[in-house]
């Protein structure tokens, strides 16, 4: 299932353009996307340019896709709440919460409207016990969710 | 004048009623597509070869509308909850709605 549904998500990014602030940097393949996303409008992340990196496989979109900020020379994970310094994210739509109706592009904007809506810019209260010892895969991350309002 | 008719080709179309006004369908209308695999009711699921009755649409009563193979797929899974994709409430199979 998963190609054929990423073949019209691409697609779609391609003919329609992604969404506002969001922009696709690479999608040759179907196992690996990566999109730039930046907050439009007044944010603690005004001017700051994001990518995120998503990883499926053959279960998309039944289950969820991995979904990380990108760390690297170029780019660093937003300062927020809820994002670790090592790229993962602790959002319940990437994990319980996960619809096979989401979309990568319906991802990226709840994403960027995550950032939009932080008011502290600050790392999550566990983010070095949690990147000391976290999976690669932040699917195997069992999160508790604290808040819907971040 | 004597007109014969030395061949003709029948030509039939279907679709699924979903109890949507064919008048409002148009080809890029995203109402008409499965929101699990995003290929339209009146083609086949992506386990599926051939479109039809071997493929059917499935009709929640939250009125929500899938193929039947992508819906169980998911409701197969622990993390759907047995819940619709569209509105996260507990998927009802309904009574498949044939209008009048």
């Amino acid at each position: 299932m998963s190609t054929r549904r990423l073949q019209k998500e691409l697609l779609e990014l391609k003919n329609e353009g992604a969404p506002a602030g969001i922009q696709l940097l690479k999608g040759d393949d179907f196992q690996s996307w990566i999109l730039s996303i930046e907050v439009l409008g007044e944010s603690l992340y005004k001017g700051d340019k994001f990518a995120l990196e998503f990883r499926f496989d053959s279960q998309y979109p039944i289950a969820p896709p991995s979904v990380t900020f990108v760390v690297n020379e170029q780019f660093q994970a937003p300062e927020h709440p809820h994002v670790y310094s090592n790229g993962h994210i602790c959002a319940s739509i990437l994990a319980n919460e996960w619809s096979p109706v989401l979309t990568v592009s319906a991802v990226c904007i709840t994403l960027q409207s995550m950032l939009a809506s932080c008011k502290r810019k600050e790392r999550p209260p566990d983010n070095d016990r949690y990147v000391a010892r976290a999976p690669a895969d932040p699917r195997r991350t069992r999160w508790a969710f604290h808040d819907d309002d971040v | 004048m004597k007109v014969k008719v030395k061949n003709w080709h029948a030509i039939a179309q279907w679709r699924w009623d979903t109890g949507t006004s064919s008048d409002t369908h148009d080809a890029d209308d995203e109402g008409d597509v499965c929101g699990i695999c995003r290929v339209p009711y009146e083609g086949c699921c992506p386990s599926c070869k051939m479109p039809g009755d071997d493929c059917p649409l499935i009709w929640g009563e939250c009125t929500h509308i899938f193929h039947m193979h992508c819906l169980l797929k998911w409701i197969g899974t622990a993390a759907s909850k047995q819940q619709c994709p569209m509105d996260r409430r507990p998927w009802v199979t309904a009574e498949r709605k044939i209008n009048n």
